[in-house]
């Protein structure tokens, strides 16, 4: 095909990681292109301003100031639906995702190492737990004091739905959108060809696997960014909402799916597992997956039917 | 582990990559994806350019077709056994650089049994049917082939296809045109065709009065598909189709039929997805009539249950038809035109069914059965049954493996 397109392409950081965006221009307006970016850029600091723990003025941060207050915060449709998304994802898997166990966090301090004390994580475990959490008609209280809530495992995987949504609903064709590592790709490259995208070994080095997608996203979770190193034990950033304790299972899980949501949920959850575990899970929920397991050790359909080729 | 989007990852890269479609959605994904699916981000549909399909398929289809005995009282002479017939498919579809795709299609019908030759009277005056014999055998092999070309908005294939039996041979050959507006929810098609038939029946236990004859068949149709929300889907379309030649059936005594044959139909069909169901619901109608003063109505309500692996539909399907102006049972051999073909009659059907597919990796399988039953009183019209409508059953069994 000999169509001229033109590509144009962003990198900036959002949401405290790196985001890149290409759009392969056949059909918009080449003044098109600065309206879309900033349409795209405004909805992803409106995603961050409203779910941030960082930032102090936050949705998330005002419900967690009213923890134990009585005070219950009223929610919009869209934090509602993210509310019974993670529900139901706490219900899946029977308790390990939880986006109340951000409080373990005080107990955990994986940027400057060192494990947390047994009484600090006696202090939290109490205050772990969604069946704890006052939700009804869109209004959420959380009943204890210290508790918190904290929509960071799902948030950046959403965001990349909404800015390929509003690509696509922009009129263009082709797109990929990378949020530090989560990735969208709308329809196929203007050249026809899928887009590529490389899933890289942890450690460096070459790629791992190169997947070729079209209208599919793809999300990696893993605990290769965060770790603590314990006993000469790499300890995992994932913790266990019901024990405190990092969790032994994958390094990282990479699934597909339509959605860059469901793909990155199911992912998080397997890496909340012990290596057997995490692949029954990830086969009960039939996207295709590559886990990289705790010895080190590639496995998975993405990576058989790579082999195969 | 990271997925690495720099501009070099994002241009093609050397090295082992994957593509597969996308299995069917597990129970627990298809729960999650139920508890998002209203929000604005998931109701934006992939604008797809028309691209050919990623991956070879490779299909095979058997159905058998047999037809309930003739009741016995309406039969005044020969077998009261009917038609059955053993339909063979293959299907070959392959994508050709990144525009174009080829398809071939073969199917082979054998059929055996017998057919009604023509009313007559009976003692107690009703017609009955005097049957042809349990001597007809008779195979039919259909050889197609499709080219496709896609561009961004849509495709557009040209069929050549050829078909023969003893008796008779038709080649034909059509262009179809499938193209969409600019947001995707809106796809226009148009389709022509124009097939060349031969018919030389062949003298067995029945006699025939014609050597050679021909017809010559030209159609189209032009419809529109409008994407109404995220989960509802309207098609509308019309064909027009005429025939000039040989139109009677050379096989039955009472059948002289006009040498040319108009028919028009307008079909429309409506989708409704529910989410919590993860389901949907198939409405399709029809209305068709003709230069021989027939017409009919076909209704079909279907739902087509997903499920973890594969997907359910059941359907039932009415059918109306009032008969052709030169019916009649026994045939009035005086007038210009006479049949007494059951086919022509006022009658009523109604067909009960369920298709199965199932998913296992880059298979598919599919079973399917359904049984149709007539009678000349279920129609909208109320006439005389016609002695020698049909009832039948009809299993299919399938295999389709997709691979790249």
């Amino acid at each position: 095909m000999t169509e001229s397109y033109c590509r144009i392409e962003r990198q900036f950081r959002i949401m405290g990681g790196p985001a890149s965006i290409v759009i392969d221009d056949a059909s918009l307006r080449s003044d098109g292109h600065e309206a879309l970016f900033n349409s795209l850029h405004s909805r992803l600091n409106e995603l961050e301003s409203r779910y941030s723990r960082f930032q102090a003025d936050s949705l998330i941060n005002l419900i967690n100031l009213r923890a134990g207050s009585g005070v219950p915060t009223e929610v919009d449709t869209e934090t509602a639906t993210l509310l019974n998304f993670a529900a139901e994802l706490w219900l899946a898997s029977e308790g390990l995702f939880d986006i109340t166990s951000g409080a373990l966090r005080k107990a955990w301090d994986f940027r400057r190492g060192g494990v947390a004390s047994p009484a600090r994580l006696a202090e939290c475990l109490p205050k772990i737990g969604w069946d704890l959490v006052e939700y009804e008609n869109d209004a959420i209280h959380l009943p204890l004091e210290g508790m918190e809530i904290d929509l960071g495992g799902i948030v950046k995987e959403y965001a990349v739905d909404c800015v390929a949504a509003l690509i696509r609903k922009a009129g263009a064709t082709s797109a990929l959108v990378e949020l530090a590592g989560d990735v969208a790709a709308v329809g196929n490259q203007a050249n026809g060809q899928p887009w590529r995208v490389s899933i890289r070994d942890p450690d460096g080095g070459d790629a791992l696997l190169t997947l070729s997608l079209c209208d599919t996203a793809a999300a990696t979770s893993g605990n290769y960014a965060r770790t603590i190193n314990h006993a000469g034990r790499r300890l995992s950033h994932f913790l266990d909402p019901y024990t405190g304790w990092p969790v032994d299972g994958p390094i990282s899980v990479t699934t597909l799916d339509r959605q860059c949501l469901t793909a990155g949920a199911i992912a998080t959850v397997a890496c909340l597992k012990p290596d057997s575990k995490a692949q029954h899970w990830l086969e009960d929920a039939g996207l295709p997956w590559l886990m990289m397991k705790s010895c080190g050790n590639l496995s998975g359909p993405l990576l058989r039917a790579a082999s195969h080729l | 582990m990271v997925v690495a989007l720099q501009g070099a990852a994002v241009a093609a890269t050397e090295g082992r990559n994957w593509m597969r479609p996308l299995p069917a959605a597990s129970p627990l994904i298809k729960t999650l994806r139920g508890t998002i699916a209203l929000l604005p981000a998931y109701q934006v549909l992939p604008a797809h350019g028309d691209a050919p399909p990623a991956f070879t398929e490779v299909g095979f289809r058997y159905s058998r077709y047999s037809e309930d005995s003739i009741d016995a009282e309406r039969v005044i002479f020969g077998s009261s056994q009917r038609y059955d017939i053993d339909i063979s498919q293959f299907w070959l579809e392959t994508p050709v650089g990144s525009n174009w795709a080829v398809a071939l299609d073969i199917q082979n019908d054998y059929q055996t049994g017998a057919s009604p030759w023509f009313v007559g009277a009976q003692v107690d005056g009703e017609p009955g049917v005097i049957m042809s014999g349990a001597s007809i055998q008779d195979n039919r092999l259909e050889v197609g082939v499709t080219t496709r070309y896609f561009w961004a908005d849509g495709n557009a294939g040209f069929t050549v296809s050829h078909s023969d039996e003893d008796d008779y041979e038709s080649v034909s050959v059509g262009a179809d045109l499938s193209w969409s507006n600019e947001s995707k929810a809106r796809t226009w098609s148009a389709s022509v065709s124009t097939s060349n038939d031969r018919v030389s029946p062949t003298t067995g236990v029945i006699p025939v009065f014609i050597d050679r004859e021909n017809l010559d068949t030209q159609s189209g149709y032009f419809g529109v598909t409008q994407i109404l929300s995220r989960t509802a889907l309207l098609r509308v379309g019309l064909n027009y189709t005429y025939s000039e030649g040989f139109l009677s059936d050379p096989y039955k005594l009472n059948d002289k039929r006009p040498s040319t044959h108009e028919r028009t139909a307008l079909s429309a069909g409506y989708r409704q997805f529910f989410i919590a169901a993860d389901g949907s619901l198939q409405l399709d109608y029809r209305y068709y009539r003709d230069s021989w003063g027939a017409d009919s109505h076909t209704l079909e309500l279907g739902w087509a249950q997903n499920l973890a692996h594969g997907m359910v539909t059941p359907y039932f399907r009415y059918y109306s038809q009032r008969e052709a102006d030169f019916y009649s049972a026994p045939a009035d051999r005086s007038a210009t035109y006479y049949s007494d073909d059951y086919r022509l009659s006022t009658y009523g059907a109604y067909t009960l069914g369920v298709k199965w597919a199932i998913n296992v990796g880059d298979w598919v399988f599919e079973l399917q059965g359904e049984r149709y039953k007539s009678s000349g009183s279920w129609g909208l019209h109320n006439s005389e049954a016609a002695p020698a409508l049909v009832d039948f059953w009809r299993g299919t069994v399938g295999v389709i493996w997709r691979f790249d």
